[in-house]
């Protein structure tokens, strides 16, 4: 090997020395400081700037290798925090709807996550991480940013459990916002509610937006149910079969407040004395 | 040995003319190289090895002695290039002929003209002077004076090679 170097530098012996000798002159005239080599090396640096760039086009194999791990990498940690971002995104735009709901009333809410469900065909209720401790007592609605949700059923120091509207046992006193026609909302299974005791001579119409009564004594006045979806005169029957359709999609409930409103014990009790 | 040292001992004496002598032969400020006619002798005399090493110490005396104004390195450089490209016209058995021919004064020429191109582009760099006005007012008058300079020992050979 050192033979073969040598003889091919033997063979070029001219070409050697006189590269030599250019590079000792090269690096004598860099030890200059003069206005004329600092053109000159920043040309150099051009130069040596435009070779890596060409030499760059030749892929390492081993570095290219190394590259795709780490973006590999970068990429998996990019997309968990896209992910993050866009769950904190929905989160906030959930939060704002909810401070918006909180604006328009002037009730006392305690904010609530729904941490359970417990899909019983046709007695769904849900868990929610306060209780007892945050000032939540049973009777007490159920509400998100969209309307009505349920109402505490069931309380511990930490946990509340709440039925949902789409709950066989829960009823609701509501009316018809626009024609003021009273009713009870029900469930009895499939997508939408049912309100029941609209006898079929009451202008309700669909579109019409249905919202808690005055006449219950556990739900404020005005929370949005939901709205009338279809409506059908029952043949042989004084009533009217309404279809609400729940403003809340249950499907997705994340969040929800608890709305602190005591039910008027005197009023319920007066009402439960016989007239 | 005695080549090299007679070689080394007219090296310094034609330094010495440069710097001193020559200057008295100036023409609108212009003089010959005869430092570079020198190395060109030497190329075409003792082949390209010889004259490369030959353009480069003398070019690197030159620097040296030229004092701080100029560039360390431009002389060693320009000089070096001169005695390699001269070395490629060696031919060890015509040497006499080559230096008392016409070939002198055409490799002289062509040498001392790459020789004063590559000198004023590097020393005119960051000047703001175009090294193209400075090489035809200096670097082509420089190179036709080194020209017509190297004619005397051209005759010198040529007469030898006569006789």
């Amino acid at each position: 090997m050192v033979k073969r170097l040598y003889d091919i530098v033997l063979l070029f012996k001219e070409y050697v020395v006189a590269a030599f000798c250019l590079l000792l002159s090269i690096f004598l005239l860099a030890l200059n400081d003069t206005p004329q080599i600092r053109v000159l090396r920043s040309y150099a640096l051009v130069a040596v700037g435009l070779l890596q760039d060409g030499v760059s086009v030749v892929p390492n194999y081993f570095e290219l290798r190394r590259e795709n791990d780490a973006l590999r990498n970068m990429n998996l940690a990019l997309s968990d925090e896209v992910s993050r971002l866009r769950e904190g995104k929905l989160e906030n735009l959930r939060l704002h709807q909810l401070l918006g709901l909180k604006e328009r009333h002037e009730y006392r809410y305690i904010a609530a996550n729904v941490i359970g469900r417990n899909l019983q065909l046709l007695r769904n209720t849900i868990t929610v991480d306060v209780g007892e401790n945050d000032g939540v007592r049973v009777n007490m609605p159920l509400v998100n940013e969209s309307g009505l949700v349920g109402k505490i059923t069931g309380t511990s120091s930490h946990y509340a459990v709440g039925q949902i509207l789409l709950n066989r046992d829960l009823r609701v006193s509501a009316k018809v916002q626009r024609s003021r026609v009273d009713g009870i909302i029900r469930w009895n299974g499939g997508s939408t509610l049912h309100l029941y005791d609209v006898a079929r001579t009451m202008d309700v119409q669909t579109g019409d937006l249905v919202i808690t009564s005055e006449y219950s004594g556990l739900f404020p006045p005005g929370i949005k149910i939901g709205t009338v979806s279809r409506t059908e005169a029952m043949s042989g029957s004084l009533f009217q079969i309404v279809e609400v359709m729940p403003s809340v999609d249950f499907t997705r409930l994340e969040e929800a407040f608890v709305l602190v409103s005591e039910p008027d014990s005197a009023r319920i009790s007066l009402e439960k004395q016989p007239h | 040995m005695s080549r090299t040292v007679s070689d080394i001992l007219l090296s310094i004496l034609v330094l010495l003319l440069q710097t001193t002598v020559v200057r008295f032969l100036s023409i609108q400020g212009i003089v010959p190289d005869i430092v570079l006619l020198w190395i060109i002798y030497l190329a075409l005399r003792h082949g390209q090895i010889y004259g490369t090493l030959a353009g480069f110490l003398l070019g690197l005396t030159l620097d040296l002695i030229s004092g701080p104004e100029s560039m360390l390195g431009l002389a060693a450089l320009t000089k070096t290039l001169a005695g390699f490209i001269a070395g490629y016209f060696y031919n060890e058995n015509k040497t006499l002929q080559t230096l008392g021919g016409y070939q002198f004064i055409l490799i002289t020429a062509m040498v001392s003209l790459v020789h004063n191109v590559i000198y004023f582009v590097l020393f005119l760099q960051g000047s703001g002077l175009q090294w193209g006005d400075m090489l035809m007012l200096h670097g082509v008058p420089t190179t036709v004076y080194t020209t017509a300079v190297c004619l005397l020992p051209m005759f010198a050979f040529a007469r030898k090679v006569l006789s």
